[in-house]
């Protein structure tokens, strides 16, 4: 920790499950939003107006995560290990739970 | 201040260990007597208060499942009947989840961590022990509700509208809701003590970085208790205010939703899981690499594992709702969140597994219990993914299968590492060996037991036997899987009796131990058996650090580390930077004192109060606590500057930090993070009744220009106390009178309050609807906000008034600040959610 102080260093350590969590929680949210407003009803382009609502943040959360990961090595130096797995986690688990907005009926129970 | 370079920092000359331990020991011993044990602050007497109190629970948990196996040996048992049946499984999983488990890491976690991270105490000695008096005054109405028959009778999670007034109108579901709630105080007080010492308190040159595993575990366990009890905060707060006073959060024929309470409880509910598991890995992190004579293999992938599980935990919580009717998408969204954490879990085990592999493992009692936490949580592991499956789950909801899950993760995930930990930690703890042999028996027979009483409750399961049933009339077939799963449980309870008993041996007849019995490098390890209430004679510097327990045990106690001794007759401790620990400044802790007691006492004179129905008189219970609160944070006031401390040769370090932030700021900001996560569950629950939920829509409020002009005063008038404070604290800063702008700021805070009130007096009757009732809450929590505020100015505007404000020595007005500023935020908030429910109805 020579270049950062210590909370920066644990912000860095926690952005990427942070952005994981956000990106899941809108989601979350958007999709309860969306099933009463009708949006799955709505298209844009090729894909529902639902699909694209719950697939935007998800996407900003992937794009924080690469932006980051290219960052941490300049930014924190010899201390960027285990932060740089931390942004690793947020990208798996964005990706990961986030898929089966791809595929699955939205608001069908 | 210049931060100062740990390892050029020359040491302190060599001292008498004796003179030293007898300086120390007349300021930070504990008073004799009764007496002295009631009043004690001390990290080490109140964490193994924490242990011993929740073993006593735990065996009054035992009781009640043998009980319960006693029932289900046969298939029409007349041995309980179903009134009283329900009440024990109810209050089983009540205890081993609130009064044993929790309890338990705490305590462990209490006693062990300043001993780890080479200091003297936890941050908020005064906080360890009011949590202690709540945690033991909670239970204690639990259990006394049980010997008085009235105990919850919901099952342990209350599932509304079960625990409804409609369909239990004795004060049995109060009991949980206020009782637990009341407990809950001791873990966010845990939580908070925890987060700050792990991050502040360190040995000078101990890097977060460096520091010992434990205290990883530790630190994120106590972030997820920070974010993960709040909802259940709030859930039992709301569903205690449909019960004493019809506002229908929970009510579909008004608006409310059933539902909305397994949310809130749930996204308690799955995080503590893992609140529960990561103390206890935290102890195989430990424990396993000096067993097997070699260090443990990937601390950072370990850190990182313990960070996705942090995280990840929070995104399960629906996984335990899957049969209610949720939409595909959203099941999915938690069913892969719910494989995803097995990664986590499983470097963590890979890490476990490559350390024995590495090393020589030692066949010693721990390690024992270590084997048969591999056996027992892996097998839970698995077949908790079998229920992330989303199919296979709505054919195994509610039935024994579940029931054995559960028991095969938290006995395995906890209470073997817990078994293991104990056994490893008892020489420290008694100062005394255990008795060889007992031990042993007392592991086989708990690890054949519990696999023999849980092992065939998944073959129940899977045949179709419900949970919680008190008997199985129709299928007799059921009945030898039952019968042998009681007899393994008796054999379980034998062997955890056994354990008890060589637990008491080794404390009262065990032969004195060597110190350091285990050759454990950590600093835990590197003081006498059992440890004094302060610790180290001298705080470990980097380089005693590096020289494990062995090497650094001498120097500290000859005072070669910092800060050695106690001169001054205050007890003091290094508070140091948050990433390289650096040395910052001298913290003064409290003395021993009954003030916890009071407060718990007086907490709970409200509890009880609301527990009978007085809710008119009830509000008077909280004039003592606020009284009590005063006293308390009176005495935390240095009055006068303070001269410098040279904390070794060269260094001198203040009593109060010139520009950082004190413990106490720290310990607020943690206070505010589980604050703002109980408003925003708040603000789920709004947003789940206005979209989600079925009832009949919101009446419209008719609000008027009146409604809308009180709204913005009340804005207003926080903005102007918010940065009244501000002004204040920058003319204290500069050397000028205060006492002015502080009257300003508890009068306009307090005119907020009056135009507050005036707001609530024109919402729509909060029995009509569940929105309403939110609206309530809302408006309410705004208010409860409002009158600490004025507390805080008040607080402030006492000390100017006594002159104790001066350039560094407000903190008590940054604090205020702090929190007039979240209060002002949570009030737009507030705001514009209302707002939008307006326009949503």
């Amino acid at each position: 920790m020579r270049r950062v102080g210590g909370m920066v260093w644990l912000g860095w350590l926690i952005a990427g499950p942070t952005a994981w969590a956000a990106a899941f929680s809108v989601a979350y949210g958007l999709h309860g939003l969306g099933c009463e407003l009708g949006w799955p009803a709505v298209n844009v382009g090729p894909a529902s107006l639902q699909r694209v609502a719950i697939a935007l943040p998800s996407l900003a959360a992937i794009l924080l995560c690469l932006v980051l990961l290219a960052r941490v090595k300049a930014t924190l130096g010899p201390e960027a290990g285990i932060p740089r797995l931390g942004l690793w986690i947020g990208l798996i688990a964005t990706l990961y739970t986030m898929a089966p907005v791809l595929v699955a009926t939205s608001c069908g129970a | 201040m210049s931060q100062p370079d740990v390892t050029a920092i020359p040491a302190n000359p060599p001292r008498r260990a004796l003179t030293l331990h007898r300086e120390l020991d007349r300021v930070w011993r504990n008073g004799p007597g009764l007496w002295g044990q009631v009043t004690s602050v001390s990290h080490t007497t109140l964490g193994l208060r924490f242990m011993a109190t929740a073993f006593v629970f735990f065996g009054i948990g035992g009781i009640l499942s043998m009980l319960i196996r006693a029932q289900l040996a046969t298939p029409n048992s007349a041995f309980l009947d179903t009134a009283l049946y329900n009440q024990i499984f109810t209050m089983h999983g009540s205890i081993m989840m609130f009064l044993f488990a929790i309890p338990m890491l705490e305590g462990l976690a209490m006693y062990l961590l300043p001993k780890m991270l080479g200091t003297r105490d936890l941050a908020f000695p005064r906080l360890s022990a009011l949590g202690y008096w709540c945690y033991l005054l909670g239970g204690a109405i639990l259990i006394a509700a049980l010997l008085g028959g009235v105990a919850p009778a919901d099952g342990w999670f209350m599932y509304t509208p079960l625990s409804g007034k409609t369909y239990s109108p004795g004060i049995n579901a109060d009991v949980w809701l206020l009782g637990v709630t009341f407990v809950e105080i001791s873990a966010l007080a845990a939580a908070i003590e925890l987060m700050v010492s792990i991050l502040r308190l360190r040995a000078p040159g101990m890097k977060l970085t460096q520091m010992p595993l434990f205290a990883w575990y530790i630190l994120g366990t106590a972030a997820m208790m920070l974010a993960g009890f709040p909802p259940l905060i709030l859930g039992s707060v709301l569903l205690e205010m449909e019960r004493a006073f019809g506002w229908p959060f929970f009510d579909p024929e008004r608006g409310g939703d059933p539902l909305l309470w397994q949310h809130l409880f749930w996204l308690f509910g799955h995080p503590e899981v893992y609140i529960i598991f990561l103390p206890a890995a935290g102890v195989l992190s430990t424990v396993i690499p000096v067993l097997c004579r070699t260090r443990i293999v990937g601390y950072g992938a370990i850190v990182a594992a313990i960070l996705g599980m942090v995280f990840l935990s929070f995104g399960l919580w629906v996984h335990h709702m899957f049969t209610v009717g949720i939409p595909h998408l959203a099941l999915a969204f938690f069913s892969a969140a719910s494989m995803l954490v097995a990664v986590p879990t499983a470097v963590q085990i890979f890490a476990w597994i490559g350390t024995m592999w590495r090393g020589r493992p030692e066949l010693k009692l721990p390690m024992l219990y270590i084997l048969g936490f591999f056996f027992t949580f892996v097998m839970g592991g698995l077949t908790g993914v079998m229920l992330a499956v989303v199919p296979f789950n709505w054919q195994a909801h509610d039935t024994a299968f579940v029931t054995a899950h559960l028991h095969y993760v938290l006995i395995g995930g906890f209470v073997f590492p817990m078994l293991a930990g104990v056994t490893w930690w008892m020489p420290l703890m008694s100062g005394r060996r255990r008795i060889r042999g007992l031990g042993e028996a007392a592991f086989w027979l708990i690890l054949i037991g519990f696999h023999g009483t849980f092992f065939l409750m998944h073959l129940t399961g899977l045949m179709g036997m419900p949970r919680r049933i008190p008997t199985y009339a129709d299928n007799p077939e059921w009945m030898w899987l039952n019968l042998s799963s009681s007899f393994f449980g008796f054999v379980m309870t034998i062997g955890f009796a056994l354990f008890t008993i060589d637990l008491i041996l080794q404390a009262g007849f065990g032969k004195r131990s060597v110190r350091d019995p285990w050759q454990a490098p950590s600093l835990d390890w590197a003081m006498a058996l059992p440890p004094p209430n302060y610790n180290f004679a001298s705080l470990p510097g980097a380089d005693l650090q590096q020289a494990g327990a062995a090497g650094a045990m001498l120097k500290l106690a000859r005072g070669e580390g910092f800060l050695p001794g106690a001169p001054r007759g205050r007890r003091e401790i290094l508070v140091t930077s948050v990433g390289a620990a650096r040395p910052e400044h001298v913290a003064l802790l409290p003395f021993n004192t009954a003030l916890p007691l009071a407060l718990a006492l007086a907490i709970c004179g409200f509890v009880l109060l609301m527990l009978a129905g007085f809710y008119t008189v009830a509000p008077v219970a909280l004039i003592p606590v606020i009284g009590l609160i005063w006293a308390w944070a009176r005495r935390a006031v240095v009055a006068v500057d303070a001269a410098p401390v040279e904390v070794a040769p060269g260094l001198l370090l203040p009593v109060q930090p010139e520009g950082g932030a004190t413990l106490t700021q720290s310990g607020l900001r943690c206070l505010l993070f589980a604050d703002g996560t109980f408003f925003a569950s708040l603000l789920f629950g709004l947003a789940f009744l206005s979209l989600v939920s079925p009832g009949p829509p919101l009446p419209t409020w008719g609000a008027d220009q009146t409604v809308l002009l009180a709204a913005f005063a009340v804005l207003a008038l926080l903005a102007a106390g918010a940065l009244g404070a501000r002004w204040a604290l920058g003319r204290v800063e500069a050397g000028r009178p205060a006492g002015a702008a502080l009257l300003g700021c508890v009068i306009v805070n307090l005119a907020a309050l009056v135009a507050l009130a005036a707001l609530a007096f024109g919402l729509p009757d909060p029995t009509r609807h569940a929105g309403d009732a939110v609206r309530a809450a809302l408006v309410a929590y705004v208010g409860l906000h409002v009158i600490i505020g004025i507390l805080f100015s008040a607080f402030a505007l006492d000390q100017a008034r006594r002159g104790e404000l001066a350039p560094g020595r407000a903190g008590a007005l940054r604090n205020g600040g702090l929190w007039l500023g979240y209060t002002l935020a949570a009030a737009a908030l507030a705001t514009a959610a209302l707002w939008a429910q307006e326009a949503a109805s």
